[in-house]
């Protein structure tokens, strides 16, 4: 549709070259050689410290990878990636935990500051060690930070490097941490879950990560325990030449809820990096998971040159009854995404959704969406999927809803919309329905259209000025994504997609 | 399908390059007709599509076609009563023409099989892409067909009924149709047969500025055969085409159509019918082309899924860069009314210009409980009630076409497959 200028220029403005995360951090790191072969994957394991087990399954997925061809099937054109020419492992050198800010690496600071994390929590996430009996108090903590509490782990290139909170966390039974923390501390639990939601003979991507991942958080939520705060995990990629792998499993059990952000920047480098990630979620009967996500890895100059591909595997398991996982999405970031939340709707009742707004600019090129896969009885799932494409840069929704042979009463609906600014982009919609049960209910909607002049007459002539109806239709074009998000991620978002919602009501 | 070379013949493949030796020497035409056949073998020869190759993700034909018939001389099929008293009907019979073609003022209609002996065809033969098996197939064996020509400015006055119709064996046909301009039409092509065939049927319209014409493919092929039907169109300014599927049979069938809107003002309009009962398994592909402005379509499919039939509906509409204007819409509804039916589709667009109007839809459901109580509250049995909210959801989509005998002539078959498999 032929864009108002309002929107124009606010999507300009979050166009490639107005990136604000691109700076990058000189701080001394500890790298391991470039190149890709089992001796790497020993040396991470053993930087992790990791029991034998887990090395054996990292090179057991390391030898199937070997084996496996790169996917070729999204709409995305990327020149061969050398997976030779990465450093599959770097971390800031550490040094003896720090007691004040003032001890803390004034670059790592920078970075938050830059990052715009509020200096309370700054503290926290520099990895400041607390006096053991200062004002601990977590409720204190929380007054003095934000009105709400929102518990951090930092991931920095290939390290958590702290995560916030953990002792209220933990009185409350949740265990809040880094991957590499809980393999050591956990194992039973990792052991149980890891790779059963997304397992390491997945895909050419996900085994890649199930061999070199390097850390990504930890989560467990005990029976009945409604997690006391949103849980968020911050990646960035500061190293040249370096990919990042991390690895998230979440696990909420019977009764549980938790409530999950992450977000993600990048230094701005005219060389491509790689990101692929693996989460995995669990929900147990009556469980629910929400997982947020605000990606904006730095996604190349304007003349596509640079930017991070973001190839991620995602996926929730509703394995118990009345479980319920819910995606939500807000892409502006990585030069190429190769990314499609998927719900596996194992257990009775269970319910998935998943709420996207992409939003593609400069010569960036995303192929995402998402998988619904009805299995029990009684399952249902939502699909909003919002497109906005602008510059040179082509838009696609790829999505499969399935409904198994014993999946009664499977309920879907799906409606994805595509709004194009400009002559040179592209926007695409290919959804897969397969429906083998007769009482599955199945509906999709696609639509790329230009805002109508009923739409816009029935505006403004309740006495709305034009600019301000246009501006009031837009809007309502990703509202139903941006109502799901919690309400910090809302207010990122809003600004990041920066189109017009003023003069909208209410 | 070269991607992806087969680690093993299958039966089926097999088949199709033995047979290919064996009727060579009987095949019309030489030179360029040979080569051309020639590619197509060797196609065949690099394996089937599986599901791996995304146009047929839904059919995967390497595993699905298990059966390949044996082409027999003798069996001899009988041309059968037009769908329509009036029509000008022409037939082929296992895969031949007639000699004894009728005279119609404006219509010119030639032997295909002349035209492959002369090498005056050559051109036109080939498969689209190396994904195009159904292409590919008929390339290597199709031995006869219709060329039909109408004049600029003519008005036909009765439909035009091709039969393709076969009593078991193979039969693999062309049929090139060129509309002048301005002229107006209806074509009915009949894919029929009365035993078990391997039938592949690959049709070529070029529709002139202006031109107006309705073509209906009605297929209901007999249990056990395997149809690939192909229908490619190119529509040129402001003209109109109206086409509608309809298929009722068959047991693996593919039915694939391309349409490009190649001139301003174009449009297009498809209405499809599947009715999928017993094991079938019915794929319709589309691909339609908006590559310049202002052009319209608009796609409805309806399938009806009963026994253990499988039905596909993949429906791709790509918009070009600059082909501003467009306004495309697709729906494609299904109704499964058995545990062990399935459905899948794949509506897709792809699209390029900004200032266009383009959506689809799908769903895939049973019968609404709420109707079904509305009709048994007045005292209309179950099965009646179901029966009766079945064909309303079929018949809605024949009730688009504006010609009346055309309208009664599908509602009865409806009925007809109503009553064998309701």
């Amino acid at each position: 549709m032929p864009a108002v200028q309002d929107t124009i220029d606010r999507v300009r403005k979050i166009d490639v070259d107005q990136y604000k995360y691109g700076f990058e951090t000189l701080i001394e790191m500890d790298k391991a050689p470039k190149g890709l072969n089992e001796d790497i994957i020993r040396f991470i394991s053993a930087k992790k410290d990791e029991p034998e087990w887990m090395l054996e399954w990292r090179l057991e997925a390391f030898r199937r990878w070997l084996t496996l061809e790169e996917p070729t099937w999204a709409r995305v054109d990327y020149p061969k990636i050398d997976f030779q020419d990465i450093h599959y492992y770097a971390a800031p050198t550490s040094t003896p935990g720090p007691t004040s800010l003032d001890e803390v690496d004034p670059e790592l600071l920078k970075v938050y500051e830059k990052l715009g994390i509020p200096l309370r929590e700054q503290e926290i996430l520099a990895g400041v060690q607390k006096p053991a009996n200062d004002d601990a108090d977590p409720d204190e903590v929380n007054d003095n930070a934000a009105p709400r509490r929102v518990a951090v782990d930092a991931v920095f290139d290939s390290v958590s490097v702290v995560t916030t909170f953990k002792k209220e966390l933990a009185e409350a039974g949740v265990i809040f941490c880094s991957i590499s923390e809980a393999i050591r501390e956990h194992p039973e639990l990792v052991k149980k879950y890891l790779g059963t939601v997304v397992p390491t003979t997945d895909n050419y991507y996900a085994t890649l990560n199930s061999a070199v991942f390097t850390d990504g958080s930890f989560v467990f939520v005990p029976k009945g325990v409604r997690c006391p705060m949103e849980l968020s995990t911050y990646f960035r990629i500061n190293e040249k030449n370096t990919g990042q792998f991390e690895r998230t499993l979440i696990i909420c059990e019977e009764g549980a809820y938790v409530s999950y952000l992450e977000g993600c920047t990048a230094p701005q480098r005219d060389e491509n990096q790689l990101h692929a990630a693996v989460v995995e979620l669990v929900a147990l009967d009556d469980a629910e998971i929400k997982y947020s996500t605000v990606q904006n890895w730095y996604p190349g100059d304007a003349e596509g040159k640079g930017g991070i591909y973001n190839f991620v595997t995602k996926r929730g398991d509703c394995r118990g009854d009345r479980s319920k996982i819910s995606w939500t999405q807000v892409e502006t970031g990585s030069a190429i995404t190769w990314k499609y939340p998927s719900c596996i709707l194992r257990g009775d009742d269970s319910r998935g959704e998943f709420y996207s707004i992409a939003v593609s600019n400069g010569h960036q090129q995303i192929d995402s969406g998402t998988k619904m896969i009805h299995l029990g009885k009684n399952t249902s799932s939502r699909i909003i999927s919002k497109g906005i494409a602008a510059g040179f840069s082509q838009n696609t929704y790829r999505g499969q809803v399935s409904a198994n042979r014993k999946a009664t009463n499977a309920r879907n609906f799906t409606q994805c919309d595509s709004l194009l600014i400009g002559e040179e982009c592209g926007a695409h919609t290919v959804p897969y329905i397969e429906a083998k049960n007769s009482t599955a209910q199945f509906e999709h909607e696609a639509t790329t259209s230009k805002i109508s002049d009923d739409q816009k007459f029935y505006v403004m002539q309740r006495g709305i000025p034009e600019e301000e109806a246009i501006a009031l239709i837009v809007n309502g074009f990703v509202k139903d994504v941006i109502q799901q998000l919690p309400m910090e991620f809302a207010v990122e978002a809003q600004k990041l997609i920066g189109i017009s919602l003023e003069g909208s009501v209410g | 399908m070269n991607m992806h070379a087969a680690p093993q013949r299958t039966p089926a493949e097999t088949a199709l390059i033995d047979a290919f030796g064996e009727r060579l020497s009987l095949l019309p035409g030489d030179g360029d007709v040979m080569l051309k056949r020639d590619n197509a073998i060797e196609q065949i020869k690099a394996g089937l599509p599986t599901r791996r190759i995304e146009a047929w993700h839904y059919t995967d034909l390497r595993r699905l076609l298990t059966t390949v018939q044996t082409y027999d001389g003798t069996a001899i099929a009988e041309p059968m009563t037009p769908l329509v008293a009036d029509a000008t009907a022409i037939s082929l019979l296992n895969g031949a023409s007639s000699a004894k073609l009728p005279k119609v003022d404006g219509l010119d209609i030639r032997r295909l099989k002349d035209m492959l002996e002369d090498g005056s065809f050559s051109a036109a033969l080939g498969a689209r892409e190396s994904d195009d098996a159904v292409g590919a197939l008929n390339t290597a064996f199709v031995a006869d067909g219709y060329l039909l020509d109408i004049a600029d400015g003519a008005a036909l006055a009765a439909p035009v009924e091709v039969q393709n119709l076969h009593a078991g064996g193979q039969a693999h046909v062309r049929l090139p149709v060129r509309v002048g301009k301005g002229a107006k039409a209806t074509i009915i092509e009949r894919q029929s047969g009365s035993a078990p065939a391997l039938v592949s049927s690959i049709s070529h319209l070029t529709l002139g500025d202006d031109a107006e014409l309705t073509w209906l493919i009605v297929q209901d092929q007999p249990e056990g055969s395997s149809h690939f039907g192909q229908f490619n169109a190119e529509l040129g300014k402001n003209s109109k085409l109206t086409l509608f599927v309809m298929n009722a049979g068959g047991k693996l069938v593919r039915q694939e159509i391309n349409v490009k809107a190649a001139g301003e003002g174009a449009s297009f309009t498809l209405r499809g019918v599947n009715l999928l009962a017993g094991d079938t398994h019915t794929d319709v592909t589309m691909v339609l082309d908006h590559a310049v402005p202002e052009t319209t379509s608009t796609e409805i499919i309806r399938n009806v899924v009963t026994g253990r039939a499988r039905g596909v509906f993949q429906g791709r509409i790509n918009v070009a860069k600059y082909a501003q204007k467009t306004d495309a819409k697709m729906a494609c509804n299904t109704l499964l009314l058995s545990d062990e039916g399935e459905f899948s589709t794949k509506p897709e667009l792809e699209i390029f210009a900004d200032d266009v109007q383009c959506g689809h839809g799908a769903t895939v459901t049973e019968i609404d409980h709420n109707h079904l109580f509305y009709l048994m509250a007045r005292g209309i049995d179950e099965k009646a009630a179901r029966g009766l909210l079945v064909k309303a959801f079929v018949a809605e989509v024949i009730e688009d076409l504006e010609d009346e005998a055309l309208v009664e002539a599908l509602e009865a078959m409806l009925d007809g497959w109503f009553a064998a498999h309701g």
